[in-house]
């Protein structure tokens, strides 16, 4: 409404953003959530997900009301997420070591912030087009700082095609939970919206801030950044963009075959990326690893329990090795940092930080975020807030049977990227 | 502590409170008694004696005329009025506005063009909001809740029809009248006069007759809600026996959200929130709960400082907001005290007034100086008060000036809590939390105060026929959690 004056809008972009916020339908109290060191490992990372809907008379049916309506009481299970970070005043250890006292999540229902949006193209055809950078459209692109008591740490933003069509982007901050959290929380809101009654949410932290010795070297995983304030994002030298594109159940079957042994398919995607990667870029010989172990987590609703690790490769430049070799690498032999990754003190970029990070996103179940029954037609999870290194996300296909994968690179190389994949 | 001679007094006060406030008994009794004994002495054929001599014209003046004044005077009194039943909007979890956010979106508004709140504006409306008595569950309309917030007719109108439209349907569940057998409808609204009018847009959504007598009263201030009980009441005298109206108090907040840094006008911002209430009044006492028995109006706007105290106005910038003057303590003092001055002889009690008339007279007679002034104690008049929650200082003032007790005001400090501050529907939510307390009762009395811009100050006083049937209300889910401790600076 009054936004819209005097805004230039460039054909098909996404215009007319309108904010608003959602908090907790009860009151939650003098609540405070401990941020685990694991937590604050990966508090300088921002996902980025979307969810599209195609058009037709379910999503007609969806308006912003019905999208907010479900998110008040949902809001009451995840109160942490409508919290915003504070600073422990009483953290006696900072102030002798002369860095900013700990982060913690003040639960004061403050909320979470609502984008409404229009694009005047058709997602099919935004689908089509396969633009890198999309994603930072359809996410709100906000990270926490400069003021970081007044940051939100979710934002979903509504898109409105012209056809009809809607795509959910949420942007959620990393130290809140780890990508399966996040997931599961998106789809805890669509099971209210369905009028389910979801599973309760076990919100009890055993955060307990580890001991860990001062002045130690970070990880080899991971790259550490110089002391961070109140802004959240340590701005890569390089521009970075998502870009997503779908590798196709023959290719997957291809890959297999050329295997010698049985290979988990992520185990063989990643190695195709790193491959590629090393060709256009030279180099990589070592890469991070990041998995989800679904069987390996506690039940917590909102927690960092990815499996942090790094990769060598041995001998020969990965850009001339095979991708088979590559994949028995990465299933075989990745050295787990994920506790001294949590131990270290200083503060750290873990994906695109050190090296290019591969994440295992095989187990997130994100297409069961089905709105009045209506499945997402895609779903792409990019990321903000990654090194120049740059990450690559392997997530599941619509069909199940594909993979979607989402890379996360300097966008110089990815035309390169995408003339690789061509000729693959 | 107390000389032994103001103990002697205090004991000796109920004593006293009984002989004044029965005293035609107290006289008649004596009498009574001296005219059996005369009589009994007399004798019974000495006193049908003296009946047969008495002329008959003489016995037929001496029935007739009582009669005849008696039944006079029933024609010529005005109609009782009666509460059938009212009803609150009931908040929506969906419209809660916590105080960080309320805070959080007080600074993005900063950023936006065309409005000129800055930081001091915001630090400014934190201290006001940590000291003004509201909790976390207070409600906002929708079109509040976005940065910046829709102030435009299309959202004002939703809002209206949110609150009005609910608290109607739930008063007419509880009451089971048909719409069309409403006579009478009065609405207020204070800063929100749309064309067609609130009355034209509940007659359409309603299906009210064809003659139904429509009033909607704006720009009235936050008393405007006892001012339409006053308009309902009168016209209901001249209605048909047993009719009925429908009298709908609210206050539309969309339309008013102030975007400059004047700090006389940011503190509406801060305490105004939704609500409204819906009430039906009539003349028959079938399924009544309570009967209006007095309405007092006092308008202070002849003065100067009492016209310009609550003053909607453009600042410097051109932002429109409602200017609060300085002095509004003393002189919603003031328009209380004639208000008191105005209620009292109708209300108290004979042995209040004589005491206050014999305080009057010795502070005229021995100068002000020796004697204060009396100040009625209007627990005898009253079991239950309902003052506007115009603010905590506001409550804070009248609880003196009254000699209220905590338990007096607490229906006031925990509406002003849980709701806000209203406007004219707050004596509603207070009504509505003394019944979910229980603690009414078949003739209580109630006192309504309402307090508002011009400078006015109204009293309505109820008396309690019934109880309330049904839990339902505004406080039904939060009930339980009150009364709270209202902390001095809210933490957070």
């Amino acid at each position: 409404m009054v936004y819209e004056q005097g805004e230039e809008v460039l054909p098909g972009a996404v215009h007319g953003h309108r904010l608003s916020t959602v908090v907790p339908s009860s009151v939650t109290g003098e609540v405070d959530y401990p941020l685990s060191d694991a937590d604050l490992a990966f508090k300088l990372h921002y996902l980025r997900g979307v969810y599209y809907y195609p058009p037709g008379d379910v999503t007609r049916g969806i308006t912003t009301k019905v999208i907010k309506d479900p998110m008040f009481p949902w809001l009451d299970d995840y109160f942490p997420v409508a919290g915003r970070v504070r600073r422990d005043a009483a953290d006696v250890a900072a102030g002798e070591g002369g860095h900013p006292p700990r982060p913690y999540i003040k639960c004061n229902d403050c909320g979470v912030r609502i984008v409404e949006a229009k694009c005047d193209r058709d997602m099919a055809e935004w689908l089509r087009d396969e633009a890198p950078g999309r994603l930072s459209q359809l996410c709100y692109d906000k990270v926490l700082g400069p003021e970081l008591f007044f940051s939100p740490l979710l934002y979903v933003q509504i898109t409105n095609f012209k056809c009809g069509g809607l795509a959910l982007g949420f942007s959620w901050a990393h130290l809140i939970g780890d990508v399966a959290s996040a997931a599961t929380c998106f789809n805890k809101w669509a099971q209210i919206l369905s009028g389910k009654k979801p599973e309760p949410t076990v919100l009890t932290p055993e955060n307990m801030p580890g001991h860990s010795p001062a002045g130690a070297t970070a990880p080899r995983s991971v790259k550490q950044v110089g002391p961070i304030e109140d802004h959240w994002i340590v701005p890569a030298g390089r521009d970075m963009a998502c870009y997503s594109f779908h590798v196709t159940e023959p290719t997957l079957k291809k890959l297999q075959q050329q295997a010698a042994v049985a290979t988990g398919t992520f185990e063989l995607v990643a190695a195709l990326m790193w491959q590629t990667v090393a060709k256009i870029r030279g180099g990589v010989e070592t890469v991070t690893v990041v998995k989800n172990d679904a069987a390996a987590r506690s039940g917590r609703a909102l927690a960092n329990e990815m499996k942090v690790g790094y990769v060598e490769a041995s001998g020969s430049s990965p850009a001339k090795a095979d991708v088979a070799e590559l994949a028995a690498l990465l299933a075989k032999g990745v050295v787990d940092e994920t506790a001294a990754v949590a131990a270290f003190p200083g503060d750290v970029l873990v994906y695109g930080g050190a090296h290019l990070t591969l994440v295992d996103m095989e187990q997130v179940d994100v297409y069961g975020l089905e709105i009045k029954g209506q499945r997402p037609v895609h779903v792409e999870y990019g990321m903000d807030g990654v090194g120049e290194e740059g990450a690559v996300l392997v997530q599941p296909d619509a069909d199940g049977r594909g993979r979607t994968v989402t890379a996360v690179l300097p966008r110089d190389e990815i035309g390169s990227l995408r003339a690789a994949l061509q000729d693959a | 502590m107390a000389s032994p001679g103001a103990q002697q007094l205090k004991q000796l006060k109920p004593l006293y409170q009984h002989v004044v406030n029965n005293f035609v008994a107290v006289l008649a009794a004596p009498v009574a008694v001296a005219a059996a004994i005369t009589a009994a002495r007399v004798g019974p054929d000495e006193l049908l004696a003296r009946l047969h001599s008495l002329r008959a014209a003489h016995v037929f003046l001496a029935v007739f005329v009582p009669a005849a004044a008696a039944t006079l005077y029933l024609m010529l009194r005005p109609r009782s009025v009666y509460l059938v039943d009212y009803a609150c909007f009931r908040t929506k979890p969906n419209c809660r506005v916590p105080f960080s956010t309320f805070l959080e979106h007080a600074k993005l508004v900063t950023f936006v063009e065309g409005a000129s709140i800055d930081e001091r504006s915001v630090r400014f409306m934190t201290r006001l909001l940590e000291r003004s008595g509201l909790g976390e569950e207070t409600c906002l309309p929708p079109a509040h809740h976005y940065i910046p917030p829709y102030r435009n007719m299309e959202a004002s109108r939703a809002e209206v029809e949110l609150v009005i439209f609910s608290a109607i349907d739930d008063l007419l569940a509880k009451t089971g009248i048909n719409p069309a057998a409403i006579d009478i409808l009065v609405v207020n609204c204070s800063l929100f006069a749309p064309v067609p009018s609130f009355t034209d847009m509940i007659i359409h959504r309603y299906g009210m007759r064809r003659d139904v007598r429509n009033v909607h009263l704006s720009g009235m201030g936050c008393s405007a809600g006892l001012i339409s009980v006053g308009l309902a009441r009168n016209l209901l005298q001249v209605a048909p026996r047993g009719a009925h109206a429908l009298v709908v108090s609210t206050e539309t907040i969309t339309p008013n959200y102030y975007v400059g840094k004047e700090r006389a006008m940011l503190l509406p911002n801060c305490l105004f929130r939704m609500g409204g209430a819906a009430l039906l009044l009539s003349t028959s006492r079938a399924k009544a709960r309570f009967r209006l028995a007095r309405v007092v109006r006092t308008l202070t706007g002849a003065q100067d400082s009492a016209y310009r105290c609550v003053f909607q106005e453009e600042d410097g910038e051109g932002h429109r907001g409602i200017n609060l003057s300085k002095d509004l303590m003393t002189i919603a003092g003031d328009a209380l005290k004639a208000n008191i001055t105005a209620i009292g002889p109708l209300v108290l009690p004979a042995s209040e007034q004589l005491l206050f008339a014999m305080s009057f007279i010795a502070r005229r007679v021995f100068g002000g100086g020796k004697f204060k002034p009396y100040l009625p104690d209007f627990r005898t008049a009253f079991e239950h008060f309902c003052i506007h929650a115009g603010g905590r200082a506001v409550i804070d003032e009248l609880q003196r000036s009254l000699g209220l007790s905590d338990q007096d005001v607490e229906a006031s400090r925990m509406a002003l809590h849980r709701f806000g501050n209203t406007s004219s529907s707050s004596v509603w939510y207070e009504l509505a939390y003394i019944e979910a307390k229980g603690r009414m009762r078949r003739g209580d009395r109630v006192w309504m105060i309402g307090f508002g811009s011009g400078f006015k100050c109204n009293s309505a006083a109820w008396e309690c026929i019934a109880p309330p049937r049904s839990a339902e209300g505004p406080w039904e889910d939060s009930i339980c959690r009150y009364p709270v401790d209202i902390p001095e600076v809210l933490k957070h």
